[in-house]
């Protein structure tokens, strides 16, 4: 009898609710719903160091130049011109540009908002965008008010001036970034500019509605767009937190249009058989890798890295860890999207697993096989560690399959569990006396611009917290990363790309791994989204429209 | 009684330093820091040094712990890295849906666990009792994440009665107190379900143990012998004593309610504390982890000193002084 009562109840309960929430969420068809997990609430765009933060800042803000889905640099709210020297950026603002609360975007916006990213208590991840510039040093420093490398000439002409010697073709990104009202976020304080961090307010086609942390996020269309042929056709964007265990069944229930399942064959395969799915698949813009610590005796030699890269067989790697249609062999530290790729792979070794060929190399280098079944060399055994962090599956798929093959080469590899940040804190962050491991592999994320600068492969990053941890130097490669960084005619500078392709590829102070599709789940009654790899969801938001 | 609290109170106040010191050191030790998730290709060594010299100053734990001690009582907490804003409005955002489901999942255990419980121990090894005692081993031997999961898959993908994911629904128009509050109370069905029923199973372990252990004493005996009801007996007499140990897992239950719904927050989705705390370890966020700690640790000092003072109040015969 109470057990009864009970149970009637509480269907009473749940019934009374499902009537008010089924009653409430009409009028929202035209609102574009995104499943995400993983936006930390800064949204400002030269704060913002997360990709989901960045997504919001990217509908609401604009900045002076974007990247089209080329990868090239374009003007977004202005025009501009390179001097011959190269140094000079001069934009020019479009006509009647407008924040979305109604007041004129002009020069002294954008000189405010990059003068913040050179300011003293700045404390955001952009420095790198404003440090390139003229009389940097002693602005940042707070020697000066005077910041020379930025200059208004009026209303809607501005100039950036590059310090001597810094030309580069990949300086131009570095304008990308969002503009801030110079009214809006006046400060004198970085707590005063972080506070408005939750209240974002630019010129783009979505105006911030609301938030709550780790629930949702909500943008409504900016009616007040200042060119309004080009404003949003939806009426708002609805950026739900859903978790990576959800994703599939969100989308299948249509509960959100679209969102990135992690790039599995299965998670593939589930989305193919949702018929209300479209799906989008295309290349990362980024690499898996392996540093090798060249520093060490077992590892100095390249036939012996050579050699434990042949005896790897990245292709049965790829089919179990993400499935043969969604990552492919990795050979340059360059993204086979980018037009610096060599346009003829075969001049990379993609070196095709091969036991014996590894043997030889071994044999070469002087490791010769004991009768316990390792390798020795004058008394002293090949061991190895490998540093692999669980954050992650990959890392744990390809360490535990080289244990295995490895192991017929005649290696000891002793695999060290940790997380993420403790590999860094052993690879990349201590200087290069104390850097711990033999073995480490990680993800990286490309810019759009091919120069490796202060990449895993320049030797000049071979410092505490540089991205270089192999200790590898070769003076050609230093040569022609700087040639490469410096030249402007793009057809000699893939040129020097494929030379330093070419080079690291044979050398291997890392090895790149693979280079992973992403895919996303798109819900049929959304047209206009059309992602690649350079073209993100918030590029194609003008054009989406919904049934 | 009152001397009693004063001085408990007063003696928090070294323990509370001590945990705060271990936690200042055990952070000291862990391996990265702030800035080693600040991976942007683009940003030079020096422009890495100098921020993670800004995030994290390069002076010894015990000085760190001096500073924040100093700070905290005058109520700065500090700032949040990855969110960017005071740790206290952090916490505050997260701590709501926290706490609801906290309260909710309880009510829900002391409401189930309880009376299970009493039924259990007065008619052991009865049929009623097998049956409570395997299911209650269920309870307890059930993940919660697999719990939940399973209940997601049935209520929210196949009959689509209760939603996948969240706290509320963000496109609720004009909602007024009771439409949110019913919102609330229809996302927060299954986690509590799922949090309340794994801690029924305790609750009801631990009512039954002790219950069987107070209705074989004297005094009940005593009870029964002058010709009370059996009701009277058991719900008057018996339960009262059998609450002690209740308390005490009362007690020391409140904190871990707060620490131990991670797992339901995240397969609901539930913007909560627990969730937070994780990524604020794995970011290295060491102001976040050592507000949320902070207040962990001092709600567990709390809980023990309230179940204390329930204990005088269930049971006449402890008395503080």
């Amino acid at each position: 009898m109470n057990a009864k009562k009970l149970w009637a109840l509480v269907l009473c309960v749940a019934m009374m609710a499902m009537i008010f929430a089924g009653c409430s969420s009409s009028n929202s068809t035209n609102i574009l719903k995104m499943g995400l997990s993983g936006y930390s609430g800064v949204f400002n765009p030269i704060i913002a160091d997360n990709l989901y933060d960045s997504y919001v800042c990217a509908t609401i803000f604009e900045g002076l130049v974007k990247i089209d889905e080329d990868g090239e640099v374009v003007g977004d709210l202005a025009t501009f011109e390179l001097s011959d020297d190269h140094l000079t950026y001069t934009f020019t603002l479009k006509d009647g540009i407008k924040f979305s609360d109604g007041t004129a975007l002009t020069t002294e916006d954008v000189a405010f908002t990059y003068r913040t990213m050179a300011a003293p208590y700045y404390q955001g991840p952009r420095a790198y965008a404003v440090s390139s510039l003229k009389g940097y040093e002693e602005f940042h420093s707070g020697a000066t008010e005077e910041f020379p490398g930025i200059e208004v000439i009026d209303e809607k002409t501005i100039k950036f001036t590059i310090a001597d010697g810094q030309a580069a073709p990949s300086n131009a990104e570095n304008f990308q970034y969002g503009i801030l009202s110079k009214d809006y976020y006046a400060h004198t304080t970085w707590e005063e500019l972080v506070a408005k961090n939750e209240k974002p307010m630019g010129s783009g086609i979505m105006v911030f509605d609301s938030w709550a942390p780790k629930q949702y996020i909500k943008l409504m269309k900016n009616t007040n767009y200042w060119d309004p042929d080009r404003a949003a056709k939806i009426d708002g964007v609805l950026m739900s937190e859903v978790p990576d265990t959800s994703m599939l069944q969100a989308l299948q229930n249509g509960e959100i249009d679209f969102g990135m399942p992690s790039a599995s064959a299965e998670n593939l395969k589930a989305l193919e058989g949702m018929d209300n799915i479209n799906i989008e698949n295309y290349l990362g813009n980024g690499y898996t890798y392996m540093c090798f610590n060249t520093t060490r005796d077992t590892l100095s030699d390249v036939r012996v890295r050579q050699a434990l890269i042949y005896a790897l067989d990245r292709k049965s790697f790829i089919k179990a860890e993400y499935g043969e249609d969604l990552a492919q062999v990795g050979m340059a530290p360059i993204s086979p999207t980018s037009w610096a790729y060599p346009d003829d792979p075969s001049v990379l070794n993609a070196y095709d697993f091969d036991l014996e060929k590894a043997g030889q190399l071994m044999d070469e280098a002087g490791w010769i096989m004991g009768e316990d079944g390792y390798r020795y060399k004058d008394g002293q055994k090949f061991a190895v560690n490998w540093l692999v962090y669980t954050d992650s599956t990959w890392t744990q798929t390809i360490s535990s399959m080289a244990a295995d093959s490895w192991k017929q080469l005649g290696v000891e590899l002793d695999i060290q569990l940790m997380d993420f940040d403790t590999v860094a804190s052993r690879t990349t962050e201590p200087a290069p006396a104390d850097k711990d491991f033999d073995i480490y592999t990680m993800g990286f994320t490309l810019s759009v611009d091919p120069d490796p600068t202060g990449a895993l492969f320049d030797a000049d990053a071979y410092v505490a917290g540089g991205f270089n941890a192999s200790g590898y130097r070769n003076e050609r490669a230093q040569e022609l990363i700087k040639e490469g960084r410096a030249e402007f005619d793009t057809e000699k500078r893939k040129d020097i790309y494929e030379e330093f392709a070419v080079l690291m590829n044979q050398e291997l102070p890392h090895v790149i791994l693979a280079y992973r599709n992403e895919i996303w789940g798109v819900n049929k009654r959304v047209s206009g989204m059309d992602l690649d790899t350079y073209k993100d969801w918030t590029a194609c938001l003008r054009d989406i429209t919904l049934s | 009684m009152r001397n009693y609290i004063i001085r408990r109170l007063l003696q928090m106040i070294p323990v509370f330093l001590g945990i705060l010191f271990i936690l200042f050191f055990l952070l000291d030790k862990t391996p990265g820091g702030p800035a080693s998730n600040l991976m942007d290709p683009k940003m030079t060594p020096e422009q890495r040094a100098e921020l993670a010299a800004k995030l994290d100053p390069d002076i010894p734990f015990y000085e760190k712990f001096v500073n924040w001690v100093g700070e905290a009582i005058q109520g700065n907490f500090g700032y949040s890295i990855t969110h960017k804003k005071p740790v206290t409005e952090v916490i505050g955002d997260y701590i709501g849906p926290t706490f609801a489901l906290a309260l909710c999942s309880l009510i829900v255990a002391l409401l189930i666990g309880v009376p299970c419980g009493i039924v259990s121990a007065t008619r052991q090894y009865s049929r009623v009792d097998n049956i409570l005692t395997v299911v209650s081993l269920i309870g307890i031997s059930i993940p919660s994440f697999f719990f939940g999961l399973l209940l997601l898959k049935f209520f929210a993908v196949d009959i689509k009665i209760f939603p996948l994911f969240g706290l509320q629904d963000p496109l609720l128009m004009n909602p007024n107190f009771f439409t949110k509050l019913a919102d609330y109370a229809y996302h927060l069905f299954l986690p509590t379900l799922v949090l309340g029923m794994g801690s029924a199973a305790t609750f009801m372990r631990y009512t039954r143990s002790s219950m069987l252990e107070v209705i074989r004493q004297d005094y009940i005996r005593t009870a029964r012998a002058k010709g009370l009801r059996e009701k009277v007996v058991i719900y008057k007499h018996a339960f009262r004593n059998a609450m002690i140990p209740i308390i005490t897992l009362l007690g020391l239950w409140l904190p871990s309610l707060i620490s131990g719904a991670l797992m339901t927050e995240t397969i609901f989705a539930l913007p909560g504390l627990g969730k937070i705390s994780v990524e604020a370890v794995n970011a290295r966020n060491y102001p976040l982890i050592l507000g949320i700690n902070a207040m962990l640790a001092m709600l567990t000092l709390i809980g023990a000193l309230v179940a204390d003072i329930l204990y005088a109040v269930a049971d006449p015969r402890i008395k503080y002084d």
